[in-house]
Parts: structure tokens; C-alpha cells; sequence
């Protein structure tokens, strides 16, 4: 089995160092580059092509937002993991906006890159469970508090259906093929999902899903 | 925990520079009334209509003068020259009808033909003389005297055609009747004429009295509009007084009032500057007991966890170890959580690495979720790419607002709006709480918040009335410099 190759990102040695260590202890990954700020991040990346990057978020020079954001967009097959201390929405927002698969905290870190790692090499979307499990939180306490009405409820099951697999990242072609419809059904599907649900990217949509527990 | 001190402690570095620039505004003169320059330019045009034409008048009632005298004195001058002129012919012709009466009286009494020849060329070379003299006065006569003047004439040659038949005499006839001639002839005619010569000198006088009553007259139009002349200068001149006296009675007023609003700011001042000493002390002492009992509690008892566990490695069960193990994570958990929300507090990281409008949005999270209020955020903002101060004013400013609304307002409801603006940002914070009266404003809080948005040339205002809410609206002037590219709002996601 080929091995999975990991550019590691983070200004603190001591953290770059201990990451290593745990993902070396699996003998599928290798970390093939490391980077102590944003720019160096981007430069390894150009030059040792990753399968994934696992990036910090404060970095001198370039941020890591900014960095996940020139590799999405200079090599779309290199998944981007942000690791942060931060477990604001915001955050993970623009995580995803940037094109970040994956979204850990440096807090449990140790817990969940590994999986973290795996799922967002097979296209998957990953957050550490204190992110899904607060985002769930906030949007039941956001319900309850304002008696806002639950938008999913607007769904049709057939919306439904493609938000999930749209949250899980897959191309509308994908999508057409699993459900046997048209590529154009979906994508009118997609435009009423954003407009019941108010929301416009599909970053927006894919947090949405983790609110509702659709994904985790 | 003293978190709420520790967010206060941000603002502690801008309040002190408000202090400074506050300073600076004191000495600017007093806004919201009308443009000084128009003010001063009014009141500048209105003395130099007042002190000008209060000058014109005296200057123009002088030059009158002088001219009145002048005229005055010619005329008189006119009048005294004429007169005497007129006496003198008068005089001359008299004396030439007593004189040509003599002679005409020592011719007719001669007996000896040659003298007789000779008093009669005197008597040709008067009566020469007193067409001459009658002739000069013709020539100066005033209509008045035309009448006596042809009067006399006509007796002149009446006088002189009854003298011609005598030069034909002989010493005998001239002996003979010369005397009756005289006394039938000559002296008559010579009374009358005489008369008419008393009656011209009679209206010369006259003449000199009406030139007189003319001058007379003419000073007493002077005096009148001299009159006139003094009373309008007067009449100005009080207005000019009373008008310059209210100016600078104002002017010394409004001196005053400067002066009394310098000396209450720097009042302010000293009592601002003292509250902020104690502010920063407060802080400090906050921060320092969180670091202290917090953080250094924590990382002591991982030391000693630490120890503990180094020392008993050897003889310890691995299960002894793990729970050793467990003990220092929780600690350093906890150390972890308590130094990010104090760096959160102090400064939120979002700000920097994320932009302002998820900076807002974080806050109003955190503040709906420590308040019972319902915080929401909109923005219309063309790029969360604002300049490092800009963020970070909005943000203070929210933050300010929130804060107080939390704790005075009892709102139910914050609504924040961010909007982009033809060349300005501006900023509206509205709560649906208990309002309060604008006029008793105060705090060190709203006056960082002011200090704040004046720093960037920004404007900022409060309405509120007791029971309506309070609208807080902060403009500040700016301009994007245009990007052809702005990343951050677009998703670069590619789909599947």
C-alpha cells in the first residue's frame, strides 16, 4: 500500500516535533516536509506535491488560513487539515471556505489526527468532536433561545438527502450518478438548499450539516 | 473570576490618548453654530459701514463748511466792492455838479473874455469827466438803478443843453442876466439831479443791506444743515457705540464661556486621568491575580504531579503512573483554556486572522451567550479586508456597546450593523433597552469609544430618550483602495 505523504505546517517546533512522532508511529504516513510559517508551508507544498497538509493556523509571515487557501487552489489533491486552539465557528467557517477538508484542536490533537488524516485523504470532511459536538450545541441553544423555526424541517427528504452528500463532499456528478437523477435536478435542488436555508456557500451548508448532526 | 476587568483593561492605552487629543479639542473654537468667518465678516462689514459712514458724514459736513464760508466771503467781498464802487462814481458825479455850478457861476460873473474862455474849457473837461463817470456807472448799474440811471443821464443833458446858449454870450449879456440864469436855470436843475444821485445812493445802500440779508441767508441754510449734519452723525455714531459695545460685550461673554469650558475640561481631565490610573491598577491587580491563581496555581501542581511522578517511576504500578499522567492533562486542560481566554479578552485572535465581520460575530456570540440578549450581525462591507485600525475601532466600539448594554440597558435585542458607504463605514449598534437621557452621559467607556472614532476622523452619535432604546451610530470617513482580486469572501471550493 502506498504511503500517505503529510506536509506538516506549524510555527512551534516542540508541536511540530510531537506531531511527527504520532504520525510516524503509523507506518502508512510519512511526513515528507515540514514548515515553521505560512510561505514555507506553500513553497513545500509546490514542491513536494502532499497527499495532505496539516496545517496550524497562527503562523508568522503568511497565516495558515491564507496558506490552506494557495494550496486548495494550486493543488486541488492536496487535502488541508487546520489545526487550531480556536473552536469558534468562525474559525471553521473559514476554514472551510479556504478549502481545509478538515478542522482538529490542538487540545486533541493526539486523539484524532490520525483518523483525521485518513478521512480527509478518502475526500472526507473531518472535525474533532468538541467542534461537532459544540456546533450541535449552539444550534439547538440558538433554536430554543430565539424560537426560531428549525429550517430542516423546511427540507424536502430529497434535499435532504443531497445536503448530505453534498456535506460529504461530493461533486454533483457524484451525486446525480448515487441518485439517479439529472445533473441539472441537483443543481436546482441545490439552489432552494440555499435559500430555505439562507446560507451561500457550501461551507455554510457543510457546517449546517454538522449543526444538525447530518455529518459529523 | 474578574473576566470583565480584564476586557476593560483593552481600552486603558486609548483612554489615555484621548486625554491628549482632548486637550487639543479644547482649544478649537465652538461648533454646531454658524461658520465663524461668516460671523466675523458680517460684523467686520458692519463697522466699516458704521465708522465709515459716520466719517463720510463729518468730511462731507467740513467740506460744506469751507465751501459756504468761501461763498460767503466772495459775496461780501462782491457786495462791499460794488457798493463802494458805485459811492465813489456817485461821489465823482456830485462833486462834478458842484464843480461844473462853480465854474458855470465864474464864467457867467468873468469879465474878462479870456479867464470866461478858459473856465468854459474847464467846464468842458468836467462835463467829459461826468459822461465818463456816468458811462462807468451804466456799466455796473443793477436793474434796480437802470431807471435812475437814465433819469440822470436825462437830466444831465437837459443840464448841459440849458448851459450851451451862455457860451454864446457876451461879457454884457452874461453880466446882465447871468445871475437870474443861475439862480432860474442852473441851480434847480443841479438840486435835482443831486436828488436823483441821493436816491441812487439811496438804493446802493439798499443793495448793500439785501447783499447783506442774501449772506445772511445763506448762513442760516448752513446753519441748518449743519444742524442736520450733526444730528445724522450723532444719531450713527450713538448706533456705532451701542452697536460695538453689545460686539464686544459678547465677544467677552463668549471669552468667558470659553474660558469657564477650558477650565471645566481640565477639571474633567484631572478627574478622567485619575479614574484611569485607577482603572489600569484595578486591571493590572486583575490580571495579576488571574495569571497568579490560575495559571501559576496550575503549573505548580503539574510540577509537583511531575515530581511526584519522576520520583516514584520505579516503584510505582503503571497504574499509578497513568493517574499521575491523567492529573497533569486535566491541569495543563485547564491552563491551556484559562490563558486562551484571557488572550481572548485581552485581544480576540479572529480579529487578526480572521477580519472584522467573524470578530463581531464571535463577540455577539459571546455576549448572547453570557447575557440574556439576542446579539445579530449584519454587514454589508464590499471586503472584510479593512485596515488593522478600522477593525479594530469597529470592534472596541462593539465591544464597548455591548458591554454596556448588558450591564444598564436590560435590552432584550442588540442589532449591529456594519454597512460600506460611499467614501465612509458606518456602524450601528441598536438595543430595544431602557434608553437613558443623552444629556447625563458619561463614562470612561463612551468617551473611549468617542476618542476612538475621532482618532479616525470619524463621527460619533447617541440617541436615546428613557424607554425608546438606544441607537449608537459611528461614521467613519474611508475609501478602498480597489483590489482587482478579493479572495477571502469567494468559496473556493471545488464542488465534489
Amino acid at each position: 500500500m502506498r504511503q500517505i505523504r503529510i506536509l506538516l505546517a506549524d510555527d512551534h517546533t516542540v508541536m511540530r516535533r510531537g506531531l511527527r512522532l504520532l504520525i510516524e508511529s503509523q507506518p502508512e504516513f510519512s511526513v515528507v516536509a515540514e514548515a515553521s510559517d505560512g510561505r514555507q508551508a506553500v513553497q513545500q507544498a509546490e514542491a513536494t506535491m502532499p497527499d495532505v497538509a496539516v496545517m496550524d493556523i497562527a503562523m508568522p509571515n503568511l497565516s495558515g488560513i491564507e496558506a490552506a487557501q494557495r494550496i486548495a487552489a494550486a493543488q486541488p489533491n492536496t487535502a488541508i487539515v487546520i489545526l487550531s486552539m480556536h473552536s469558534d465557528e468562525g474559525y471553521v467557517l473559514r476554514a472551510l471556505k479556504v478549502g481545509a477538508k478538515g478542522y482538529l484542536l490542538k487540545d486533541s490533537a493526539e486523539g484524532d489526527l490520525i483518523e483525521a488524516i485518513k478521512a480527509v485523504h478518502q475526500g472526507k470532511t473531518f472535525f474533532s468532536p468538541e467542534i461537532s459536538k459544540m456546533l450541535v450545541e449552539d444550534y439547538v441553544r440558538e433554536i430554543r433561545t430565539r424560537g426560531a423555526e428549525d429550517t430542516y424541517d423546511l427540507l424536502t427528504s430529497r434535499e435532504r438527502e443531497i445536503l448530505q452528500l453534498l456535506a460529504e463532499r461530493k461533486s454533483n456528478k457524484e451525486i446525480a450518478a448515487a441518485l439517479n437523477i439529472s445533473v441539472y435536478t441537483i443543481e436546482t435542488h441545490r439552489r432552494n438548499l440555499h435559500e430555505k436555508l439562507n446560507l451561500h456557500s457550501l461551507a455554510e451548508l457543510i457546517l449546517y450539516a454538522v449543526r444538525k448532526g447530518i455529518i459529523s | 473570576m474578574p473576566k470583565i476587568q480584564v476586557v476593560r483593561s483593552a481600552g486603558v492605552l486609548a483612554r489615555l490618548a484621548w486625554i491628549s487629543m482632548l486637550e487639543s479639542k479644547i482649544r478649537l473654537p465652538g461648533s454646531g453654530q454658524t461658520s465663524p468667518d461668516a460671523v466675523y465678516f458680517g460684523s467686520r462689514l458692519a463697522l466699516l459701514i458704521g465708522f465709515g459712514g459716520l466719517l463720510l458724514i463729518m468730511a462731507l459736513a467740513g467740506i460744506d463748511a469751507l465751501r459756504v464760508l468761501r461763498q460767503f466771503r466772495n459775496n461780501d467781498e462782491e457786495i462791499r466792492r460794488l457798493y463802494l464802487f458805485q459811492n465813489h462814481v456817485l461821489n465823482e458825479i456830485r462833486s462834478d455838479v458842484y464843480v461844473s455850478g462853480t465854474y458855470v457861476r465864474d464864467y457867467l460873473l468873468e469879465p474878462d473874455p479870456e479867464r470866461a474862455e478858459a473856465y468854459r474849457t474847464k467846464l468842458e473837461d468836467v462835463q467829459r469827466h461826468m459822461e465818463s463817470s456816468l458811462e462807468t456807472y451804466g456799466h455796473q448799474a443793477t436793474p434796480p438803478e437802470f431807471q435812475h440811471d437814465s433819469a440822470l443821464r436825462t437830466e444831465l443833458v437837459n443840464y448841459w443843453g440849458i448851459l450851451a446858449p451862455i457860451f454864446q454870450w457876451n461879457p454884457a449879456e452874461r453880466r446882465r442876466s447871468g445871475y437870474a440864469f443861475l439862480r432860474d436855470e442852473v441851480f434847480p436843475r443841479r438840486q435835482s439831479m443831486l436828488a436823483i444821485a441821493d436816491r441812487i445812493a439811496t438804493i446802493n445802500e439798499q443793495q448793500l443791506t439785501a447783499g447783506n440779508d442774501q449772506a445772511v441767508s445763506l448762513l442760516l441754510r448752513f446753519q441748518t444743515r449743519l444742524l442736520v449734519t450733526l444730528v445724522a452723525a450723532l444719531v450713527l455714531g450713538f448706533g456705532m457705540a451701542s452697536f460695538s459695545t453689545r460686539k464686544i460685550l459678547k465677544l467677552e461673554h463668549q471669552a468667558r464661556l470659553r474660558y469657564e469650558e477650558v477650565a471645566d475640561a481640565r477639571g474633567q481631565l484631572k478627574d478622567l486621568s485619575a479614574r484611569l490610573v485607577q482603572a489600569q491598577e484595578t486591571e493590572r491587580r486583575a490580571l495579576s491575580r488571574e495569571l497568579h491563581d490560575e495559571v501559576g496555581q496550575s503549573l505548580s501542581a503539574v510540577l509537583m504531579e511531575l515530581r511526584n511522578l519522576s520520583a516514584g517511576l520505579k516503584g510505582q504500578s503503571e497504574e499509578q503512573s497513568r493517574n499521575h499522567v491523567e492529573t497533569i492533562k486535566g491541569l495543563v486542560e485547564n491552563t491551556v483554556r484559562v490563558v486562551r481566554n484571557m488572550a481572548l479578552l485581552l485581544r480576540p485572535s479572529m480579529l487578526d486572522d480572521l477580519g472584522l465581520i467573524p470578530a463581531l460575530k464571535w463577540q455577539a456570540r459571546e455576549s448572547a451567550k453570557h447575557t440574556s440578549m439576542d446579539v445579530t450581525v449584519a454587514t454589508e462591507l464590499d471586503s472584510d479586508d479593512l485596515p488593522d485600525e478600522y477593525k479594530t475601532c469597529i470592534y472596541r466600539v462593539v465591544q464597548e456597546a455591548l458591554h454596556n448594554c448588558a450591564r444598564h440597558s436590560r435590552a432584550t435585542a442588540v442589532r449591529i450593523r456594519v454597512e460600506q458607504r460611499p467614501e465612509r463605514l458606518m456602524l450601528i449598534i441598536q438595543d430595544d433597552g431602557q434608553g437613558f437621557d443623552v444629556r447625563h452621559l458619561k463614562g470612561l467607556g463612551l468617551l473611549g469609544v468617542q476618542e476612538r472614532v475621532a482618532r479616525l476622523g470619524g463621527t460619533c452619535n447617541i440617541h436615546s430618550k428613557p424607554g425608546h432604546g438606544t441607537i449608537l451610530t459611528v461614521e467613519l470617513p474611508f475609501t478602498r483602495e480597489r483590489r482587482s482580486i478579493d479572495t477571502r469572501e469567494t468559496d473556493s471550493h471545488p464542488v465534489g
